[in-house]
C-alpha cells in the first residue's frame, strides 16, 4: 500500500520536473536571445523604432567692423514629394466646410503657385521617376524655398508632400563687400573669404535620434542627442560696409562715366594698416552669382597686378631719402629725354625741355627723367631691396584668395631700361592693395603695419582664433616718409589737379599715376590710372588709392581725381576726422 | 518541528461521521500564527496604490511631453518667424537701401567739405558748404552697388506725395527733440553741457 507521504513526495517531484523543464526552456531562451542573438536583434529593434536625423549648425556670419552682417546664416526648405502617393485626395474646404476632392493637377497648381515653379515640370519629373521605380519615394518639388513658401505650401495640407529644412546663405548687403565675402555653391564655399576661412565659418552637423511608432508618428520625448551641433564662428571685418558701399557707388559712377574696363579703390587706416574698404568694379551680388561674368568674381584689389606707373615714386623717393642719396633740396636737371640703353629714351608726359627741379620738384612734377637722373644714386641691389621691403613682389599680409605677389625686376638680370623704369612703376607690378600698403607705410612715419582684412574668428565657445598679425615694421626713417608726404601735399596744393583734389579744412597729400599697359608685346594706349594719398597730412588717419583700367574716354589721372577726392571726404566725414590746424610747408620746386 | 503533534494518524477515510467530528482547538499560539485579513487588505490595498500612482505618473508625465512637444513645435515656429524678420531687417538695412531712401525723402550728401559742429564748445570745424544739386551720392544717378534682395522693397514715399509716412496726417511733423545724435550716445550729461558726438 502505497503511503499519503510518498504519494505526496511523488507528486512534488513530479512537479519540481516540469518546473525545471520550463525552467531550462526559459533559460535556453533568454540565453539566445541576450547572449547568442544579442546583436543582431538589438540592431533590428533600434532600426525599427529609432530614426537617426542630422542636426545641423548654423555656418558662422561674417560681419564687418561694426557688426553689420554681411554673410548670413538662413534655413531654407526643399519641398519634396513621395511620388508613389501621388494622387488625388480629399479635405474639408475652410470655407465651405464640404469635403472636395482635389486632383493631383490642381495640387501641383497651388505648390507651383507658391514656389514660382512649373507645375508641367513637375509632374512630367514625378512620373519620370515613378516609370523608372513604381516604389520611388522622394522626389524634389522645389528646392531653397524661404520659410514664407514652406508655410504656405504646409498650408496647403497636400498629403503626400514633404519638407526638409537645409541650411542656407544670405547676404542681405548684396554687392557690398561681395568680391571680399565670397559666396557659397551648391557644393559649399566657392570663392571669397567664404572659402578661405572655411575652416572657422564651418558648423560641425549634430546627431540626433527619435522613435517612431508603427504608424510613422514620432513619439514625443524619444530624441536623443548623440552629439550636438557645433555652429561656425563669427568671422569679424575691418570693413566698414557704409564706406565700402560709397567707395563702390563711386567707382561704378565714374568707371561706367569714362568707359573703364575695371576698377578699385582701397582705404586703409594708418594707424594699424585695416582695410576700411576694399572696393571692386565690375563685382559680384554673392545673392546672384550668375549675373555677374567669372573673371569679375573675386577681388582684383587683391588678385590684379598691374604696372602701378608715377605712384610708385613715392617709394622711390622714400629710398632716395631714407638712404641719404637725396634730400628734398637737392638740385638737378631733369633732362627732356633720357636715354638708358642703346635704342631706349624716356620722356615726360608733358614736354617741359631741360627743367631745373629739385627733388621735390621732381616728385611734385612726376618728373620720369627727373626721378632717372636721381634713381643712379641707388644701386641697384638698393632698389631691389627697398621696393621689396615696401612689400613689393610677395602678396599682402591679407593672405586673401588667389593673392598675387606682383614682380619687381631682379637685379642680378634686369636690363638697363626697366631697372630706371621701375622706379617710376614701369617693368614691376604691384597690386592696389600692395599699393595701398605703400601709402600706409610712407603716412604712418614710414612704420608699415601689416595690411589686414580679418580682425578674428569668434569660435562657438567664446575663444577667438584667426588673430592678425601685429608686428609693425620700420621700412624708412620718419623724416624720409615725412618729407615725401610734404611734397605730395604740393601736388594737391600746387599741381594741376588742385581743383579735384583739395578738401576745404584738410591738408590732403596725394600721387598721381598715369601708367602704360603692356599689351601684345608693346606699351600702346591703354593707361591704367591711379590717385593714391592721404589725409590729413599733417596727422594722417587714412590712406585711399582709386584706380582705373583701361578707361576709354579720360587716359590721364585726372580721371581718378574726383572720386579719390569724394571717398576721401566720406571717409573723414565717417570717422569724424577733425580738420587740420597748420598750414602746409612750402618747399622749394625749381631752381 | 512544531512542538504542537500533528493530527494523528492514520485518519478513517470516507468514514460517515456518526458523530459530530473533532476538532483540535488551536492554541494561542497557533491563533496568532494564523494570517490576518487586515495584512492581506494592507498589501493589496498597498499594490494597487502604486499600481495607481504610477498610472497616474505616467498619465502626467506623457502629457508633459506631449506639451514639451508642442511648445518645441512652437518654438521652432517662432524661431522661424525671427528669422524672417531679422532677415527682412537685414536688407532693409543695408546701405542701398537706407541711400536710396534717404535721397528719395530729399536727403543730400555733401560729398564736397565736411564740417563739424562741436556741441561741446558751440565751434564749427572745417569749412561747411552747402551741399549744391547733384552731390548727393545717388541723386538721381541711380543705385551701382547692387541687391538683389532689394528688387522687391519700395522705396518710402514722403508725406506730401500722398504716401505712407511715419508722422500721422493731421500732427505737424516735430523736429526730434534736440540731442537725437546720429551717434546715438545716450549717456547721461553733465548739466548745461551739450551732447558731443564721439571723435572716432
Amino acid at each position: 500500500m502505497v503511503t499519503v507521504e510518498r504519494r505526496t513526495r511523488r507528486r512534488l517531484a513530479a512537479w519540481m520536473l516540469i518546473f525545471a523543464i520550463v525552467l531550462s526552456a526559459f533559460v535556453v531562451r533568454l540565453v539566445d536571445i541576450q547572449v547568442v542573438r544579442a546583436e543582431q536583434l538589438a540592431q533590428e529593434s533600434e532600426a525599427r523604432r529609432s530614426i537617426p536625423t542630422t542636426i545641423y549648425g548654423a555656418r558662422g556670419d561674417i560681419v564687418d567692423a561694426r557688426g553689420v552682417v554681411l554673410a548670413d546664416s538662413v534655413f531654407r526648405y526643399d519641398i519634396t514629394v513621395s511620388p508613389r502617393f501621388v494622387a488625388d485626395f480629399r479635405r474639408t474646404d475652410p470655407d465651405t466646410g464640404d469635403r472636395v476632392t482635389v486632383t493631383v493637377a490642381e495640387a501641383m497648381a497651388s505648390v507651383a503657385a507658391i514656389v514660382e515653379g512649373d507645375p508641367i515640370a513637375m509632374l512630367t519629373d514625378i512620373q519620370a521617376q515613378l516609370a523608372e521605380n513604381p516604389q520611388d519615394d522622394h522626389a524634389y518639388l522645389a528646392r531653397g524655398v524661404t520659410p514664407e513658401g514652406f508655410e504656405q505650401v504646409r498650408e496647403l495640407g497636400i498629403p503626400w508632400v514633404y519638407w526638409e529644412r537645409i541650411p542656407a546663405r544670405t547676404y542681405p548687403n548684396g554687392q557690398i563687400a561681395g568680391n571680399l565675402v565670397g559666396f557659397l555653391g551648391t557644393d559649399g564655399p566657392q570663392t571669397g573669404l567664404e572659402y578661405r576661412l572655411n575652416d572657422c565659418l564651418q558648423a560641425t552637423d549634430g546627431q540626433a535620434t527619435y522613435e517612431r511608432g508603427a504608424d510613422g508618428v514620432k513619439l514625443p520625448g524619444t530624441t536623443v542627442v548623440a552629439q550636438d551641433a557645433v555652429d561656425g564662428g563669427t568671422l569679424h571685418l575691418t570693413i566698414d560696409a557704409d564706406v565700402q558701399w560709397f567707395a563702390q557707388q563711386a567707382i561704378a559712377e565714374r568707371a561706367t562715366e569714362i568707359g573703364a574696363e575695371w576698377a578699385t579703390a582701397v582705404v586703409v587706416r594708418v594707424s594699424d594698416g585695416y582695410l576700411i574698404a576694399a572696393a571692386d568694379w565690375p563685382t559680384v551680388d554673392p545673392n546672384n552669382v550668375n549675373g555677374t561674368a567669372p573673371e569679375n568674381l573675386g577681388s582684383r584689389v587683391f588678385t590684379w597686378p598691374y604696372e602701378p606707373g608715377s605712384t610708385m615714386k613715392s617709394a622711390t623717393f622714400a629710398a632716395l631719402f631714407d638712404s641719404g642719396a637725396a634730400t628734398l633740396t637737392d638740385e638737378i636737371i631733369a633732362p627732356r629725354r633720357y636715354s638708358t640703353i642703346a635704342g631706349f629714351q624716356i620722356g615726360d608726359a608733358v614736354d617741359t625741355g631741360d627743367t631745373r627741379y629739385t627733388a621735390a620738384g621732381v616728385l611734385m612734377n612726376s618728373s620720369n627723367t627727373g626721378t632717372a637722373v636721381l634713381s643712379e644714386r641707388l644701386s641697384l641691389q638698393q632698389r631691389y631691396d627697398y621696393l621689396q621691403a615696401f612689400g613689393f613682389g610677395e602678396p599682402t599680409d591679407v593672405g586673401f584668395l588667389g593673392e598675387e605677389p606682383g614682380s619687381v625686376p631682379d637685379p642680378s638680370s634686369v636690363d638697363g631700361h626697366t631697372a630706371v623704369t621701375q622706379m617710376f612703376g614701369q617693368g614691376m607690378s604691384a597690386t592696389s592693395a600692395q599699393v595701398a600698403s605703400l601709402y600706409q607705410t610712407l603716412a604712418n612715419g614710414g612704420v608699415r603695419a601689416p595690411l589686414t582684412l580679418v580682425t578674428g574668428c569668434e569660435r562657438a565657445d567664446g575663444t577667438v582664433t584667426n588673430l592678425p598679425p601685429s608686428e609693425p615694421k620700420r621700412i624708412v626713417g620718419e623724416s624720409a616718409a615725412r618729407d615725401v608726404i610734404s611734397t605730395m601735399e604740393l601736388v594737391v596744393t600746387q599741381g594741376y589737379l588742385t581743383s579735384q583734389l583739395t578738401i576745404p579744412g584738410y591738408r590732403v597729400a596725394a600721387k598721381t599715376g598715369t601708367a602704360e599697359v603692356y599689351e601684345n608685346g608693346a606699351y600702346g594706349r591703354e593707361r591704367i590710372v591711379t590717385v593714391a594719398g592721404t589725409a590729413p597730412a599733417d596727422n594722417p588717419q587714412f590712406v585711399v588709392v582709386v584706380t582705373y583700367g583701361k578707361p576709354d574716354t579720360m587716359r590721364v589721372s585726372a580721371a581718378a581725381a574726383p572720386t579719390f577726392r569724394s571717398i576721401m571726404t566720406q571717409v573723414l566725414k565717417t570717422f569724424r576726422v577733425p580738420p587740420s590746424t597748420a598750414p602746409a610747408p612750402s618747399i622749394p620746386l625749381t631752381w | 518541528m512544531s512542538a504542537v503533534p500533528l493530527t494523528p494518524a492514520p485518519r478513517p477515510r470516507r468514514a460517515a461521521p456518526s458523530r459530530p467530528p473533532l476538532e483540535a482547538v488551536a492554541t494561542r499560539t497557533q491563533r496568532r500564527a494564523r494570517p490576518r485579513a487586515a495584512y492581506a487588505i494592507a498589501t493589496v490595498a498597498g499594490v494597487f496604490a502604486i499600481l495607481l500612482t504610477q498610472l497616474l505618473l505616467s498619465i502626467v508625465l506623457s502629457e508633459g511631453a506631449y506639451r514639451i512637444t508642442a511648445l518645441e513645435a512652437q518654438r521652432i515656429e517662432l524661431d522661424r518667424t525671427a528669422q524672417v524678420l531679422t532677415e527682412r531687417l537685414n536688407v532693409f538695412d543695408s546701405a542701398q537701401n537706407v541711400a536710396a531712401n534717404a535721397e528719395s525723402l530729399g536727403m543730400v550728401v555733401s560729398t564736397v567739405s565736411p564740417a563739424f559742429l562741436l556741441l561741446s564748445d558751440g565751434t564749427v570745424q572745417g569749412s561747411p558748404m552747402p551741399a549744391g544739386a547733384g552731390t548727393g551720392v545717388l541723386d538721381g544717378r541711380g543705385d551701382l552697388v547692387g541687391n538683389v534682395l532689394l528688387a522687391d522693397v519700395p522705396l518710402v514715399i514722403p508725406a506730401a506725395a500722398g504716401g505712407a509716412s511715419a508722422v500721422p496726417s493731421g500732427v505737424p511733423p516735430t523736429p526730434l527733440s534736440s540731442g537725437s545724435l546720429p551717434s546715438g550716445s545716450s549717456t547721461a550729461l553733465p548739466s548745461g553741457a551739450l551732447p558731443s558726438p564721439v571723435t572716432r
